[in-house]
């Protein structure tokens, strides 16, 4: 069974980042999501087992998005992936529950091993 | 310059803008201990007029530096008058600040913050840049034509430190010719 995977990030270039960042032989079912309303869409229609979530996004960013899957204890594994590298927005993402916070630009490798370490793989 | 951006060049720029951003206000964070809200960067054609628009205010301050290299251009700095006292307690200012102070202060704001956000986005793009030293100037004594930036590609950011009134703005001018050059990199970036 392929695991649902979902990319929310408002940047294209940066979902296309995140995607060609991802194993080719993970059997993964992908959904990617502009910000943070369709992030929870996703999430609430099983296609989120694993989220990759940007903070900085219209309509809902990514820290609602943490606070309301925190609140409804949502199995889904966050990776935040932003370019909001100051220690207190890690702390805070960290708090609310995600897994892994990885700064962008994203090394691939990186997201790889993350991967790895949460047994996803 | 006639010039027009596609919605994918658009977007690589405000993400590449995004990224240098936050190394910025991380770089600023490290110093001050404080959260800076991030907000999502503007790309914009820009003719002389509307460019006089941004220094139609005096609730900022104005700094300026040219950089030099693979990409020329100039970077402005717009440090808010209000809440400079704060900022200037968290970086262990003497307070009140005295002219020379709040002068090295706003200079040292403008090089952490323009530093950085141009560093970020030269590495991105592997356009290496070097960066003059801030200078203060009075914008409302300067006309447009005052500036090369006639018509142009502003690439322009906001700061906001939470708890404060303290905002900046960092405004990225370039060449016509650098435009292209950009733009050139950006399109490599997008096949990809």
């Amino acid at each position: 069974m392929p695991i649902p995977v979902t990319i929310a990030d408002d940047s294209l270039l940066s979902r296309k980042t995140v995607r060609k960042a991802l194993p080719a032989d993970w059997d993964i079912e992908l959904t990617e999501a502009c910000n943070g309303k369709e992030a929870l869409a996703a999430v609430a229609a099983g296609k989120a087992e694993v989220l990759f979530l940007d903070l900085t996004m219209p309509e809902l960013d990514g820290f609602a998005v943490l606070r309301d899957l925190h609140d409804h204890h949502a199995k889904t594994v966050v990776i935040v992936i932003s370019a909001d590298i100051q220690p207190q927005a890690r702390k805070l993402v960290e708090s609310l529950g995600a897994y892994r916070f990885l700064p962008k630009p994203l090394q691939p490798e990186q997201l790889r091993q993350t991967l790895a370490e949460l047994g996803l793989l | 310059m006639n010039l027009q951006l596609t919605e994918l060049q658009r977007d690589a720029l405000q993400e590449l803008m995004n990224i240098s951003m936050g190394q910025a206000a991380n770089a600023l964070a490290q110093l001050i201990d404080a959260k800076i809200s991030l907000s999502i960067p503007k790309i914009s054609l820009v003719a002389a007029a509307e460019f006089q628009q941004i220094f139609s205010t005096d609730q900022y301050w104005f700094t300026r530096q040219s950089f030099l290299g693979s990409v020329k251009g100039e970077v402005l700095t717009l440090l808010a008058r209000a809440g400079i006292e704060t900022v200037g307690g968290l970086l262990h200012y003497a307070l009140p600040l005295d002219e020379r102070s709040e002068k090295e202060l706003l200079l040292e704001l403008a090089n952490i913050l323009a530093g950085a956000c141009l560093r970020g986005f030269s590495t991105q793009l592997a356009l290496p840049t070097k960066v003059s030293m801030p200078t203060l100037f009075q914008a409302a004594m300067r006309q447009a034509d005052s500036f090369r930036w006639s018509s142009t590609l502003l690439l322009e950011v906001e700061f906001q430190l939470e708890g404060t009134a303290f905002d900046s703005r960092i405004v990225i001018c370039l060449e016509p010719q650098s435009v292209e050059l950009l733009l050139e990199k950006l399109n490599k970036l997008l096949e990809d």
